[in-house]
């Protein structure tokens, strides 16, 4: 089994402006992980993560990624997708095969029949025909992992999947996340902010805040 | 006079403004849902304007119309897909700008040159009545080869727009794919510009696109019904205008305008109505 690290930061910089976020961090996101990223509001959870998609430039410093050959899959917060796009839950979730099929693929039989099983899995098969604005928003974040899933990447990286969730979808989603990471072994990192829950589901805790960024055990942390 | 013998004497009579409404309604409508779904509905009236403007440049210095309209409309398209942190003001007030800079000068250029109010007219409001086979070669080899590509490239143009990041990160180059669209809009906002005038341009972009899209639910449904709206309400805007002697463009902007009022409200209260029943 590759032992490389998923994510290696040395001395990473980043700022919006004149305003840094993240000043000369250091950190190793093993592969395998399922790791939450918990910190105060502000403190740069997001924009490490997003640094390390490449999605954010950073200033100082260098991000190594290996995620294993596929590109990572990114779950965004719901709210990012506006609901007045006429797509179905069924479209968003093949959406996640493009990596594939790129601009003229084809949705062949054997592509299908792996997006029909994901949906069953995450419970949206009755939903697959609805547009994804028509979903209450556990069912939204539950289509959008499953169009992470669909990749079949072996990181998943979900920025607060749980933000706007009532108790029960919440306990639903992240059930799902675990799942991910114990039965298919996927490197799951998300945002999150209850560390009460991150100590349930996670052996180590990645802290953000001012003191910088540091990978912690969630007992040390729950004592 | 029948409906049928007024059409076909209509087309017989004025064979480019048929040609010409019928490829800028489809080209325009289905550029519009982007737009409309991208909520960048402003770009579009900016752009309008532009092009516009770059008509009356044309018209004062003596070049072609579209090489006018296609010169500002590219650099506001430039303008446009520069990156937000490179903007210092939000982009609804570079837009407003924009739009408002274009059309002074629109009617400023004009002033200057010596044309008088109905040249102004002209161009703001266009009038599809008097389009030339000139009008209808620039919309053919604008409109139809930018449709064409929209639709080839339709799955990253959609992914760029529906969830940039998450696209980016897939793979998409959401940057190419924006600026692409961005450009192809420029295009085909340009071409039709002269023929339709920016209030025109701008309906088939929005209105017509808007109606589309309470209408159906999936993106090719949308996109045809949008298209097939278009098309239907210019022609038949169009005979209007002939039957009432009534000019062209205005009637064609109050039927999709009506139409949209229309579906809108039969929306609502068919909503009301399943509401009450269940």
């Amino acid at each position: 089994m590759n032992a490389t690290p998923v994510i290696q930061c040395r001395g990473v910089t980043v700022a919006y402006g004149r305003d840094v976020v993240l000043d000369r961090i250091d950190l190793t996101v093993p592969r395998g992980a399922l790791l939450p990223f918990v910190g105060p509001n502000g403190a740069g959870k997001t924009t490490l993560l997003k640094a390390c998609l490449g999605l954010i430039p950073h200033q100082g410093g260098e991000i190594l990624c290996d995620f294993g050959g596929l590109p990572p899959a990114y779950v965004p917060q719901q709210k990012q997708i506006d609901p007045i796009y006429p797509v179905s839950v069924r479209d968003l979730v093949r959406m996640g095969l493009y990596p594939e099929i790129r601009c003229w693929g084809r949705f062949n039989c054997g592509r299908n029949a792996r997006v029909a099983r994901i949906l069953t899995r995450f419970g949206l098969e009755e939903h697959q025909h609805k547009h994804f604005g028509e979903l209450s928003g556990g069912l939204r974040q539950k289509a959008l992992l499953a169009r992470a899933v669909v990749t079949q990447a072996s990181v998943l990286v979900l920025d607060e999947p749980t933000a706007g969730l009532d108790a029960t979808s919440e306990a639903d989603l992240l059930n799902l996340i675990r799942s991910l990471h114990e039965d298919e072994g996927k490197t799951v990192l998300w945002v999150h902010h209850r560390l009460d829950q991150c100590v349930a589901l996670a052996r180590q805790v990645c802290l953000v805040d001012k003191r910088g960024v540091r990978l912690t055990d969630c007992l040390e942390v729950a004592s | 006079m029948s409906l049928i013998g007024d059409a076909l004497s209509f087309a017989k009579l004025f064979p480019e403004a048929v040609i010409c409404g019928t490829v800028m309604a489809a080209v325009c409508s289905a550029f519009g849902v982007f737009v409309v779904l991208k909520r960048v509905v402003f770009i579009s009236i900016a752009l309008s304007e532009a092009a516009t403007c770059g008509l009356a440049l044309a018209l004062v210095y003596h070049f072609s119309p579209l090489a006018g309209s296609a010169l500002v409309t590219g650099a506001v398209v430039f303008m446009l897909t520069l990156p937000e942190k490179r903007q210092h003001l939000p982009k609804d007030v570079v837009l407003g700008t924009v739009f408002l800079l274009a059309s002074s000068a629109s009617v400023l250029l004009v002033a200057q040159s010596g044309f008088g109010l109905e040249e102004i007219k002209a161009m703001l409001y266009g009038d599809l009545i008097v389009s030339s086979p000139r009008d209808r070669w620039v919309l053919l080899l604008t409109g139809l080869p930018s449709l064409a590509v929209l639709l080839l490239f339709l799955r990253p143009v959609l992914y760029a727009f529906l969830d940039r990041e998450a696209a980016c990160v897939m793979g998409v180059r959401c940057w190419f794919w924006e600026g692409l669209f961005f450009f192809l809009l420029g295009l085909v906002v340009s071409g039709a510009s002269k023929s339709g005038g920016a209030l025109l341009v701008f309906c088939l972009l929005v209105v017509v696109p808007a109606t589309a899209l309470l209408l159906a639910r999936r993106l090719w449904a949308v996109i045809g019904i949008s298209v097939a709206l278009g098309v239907l309400t210019t022609w038949a805007g169009l005979l209007a205008a002939y039957r009432a002697d009534l000019p062209a463009n205005p009637t064609i902007i109050g039927l999709a305008c009506l139409t949209l009022m229309g579906v809108a409200l039969i929306r609502a209260t068919a909503a009301k109505f399943i509401a009450r029943r269940n």
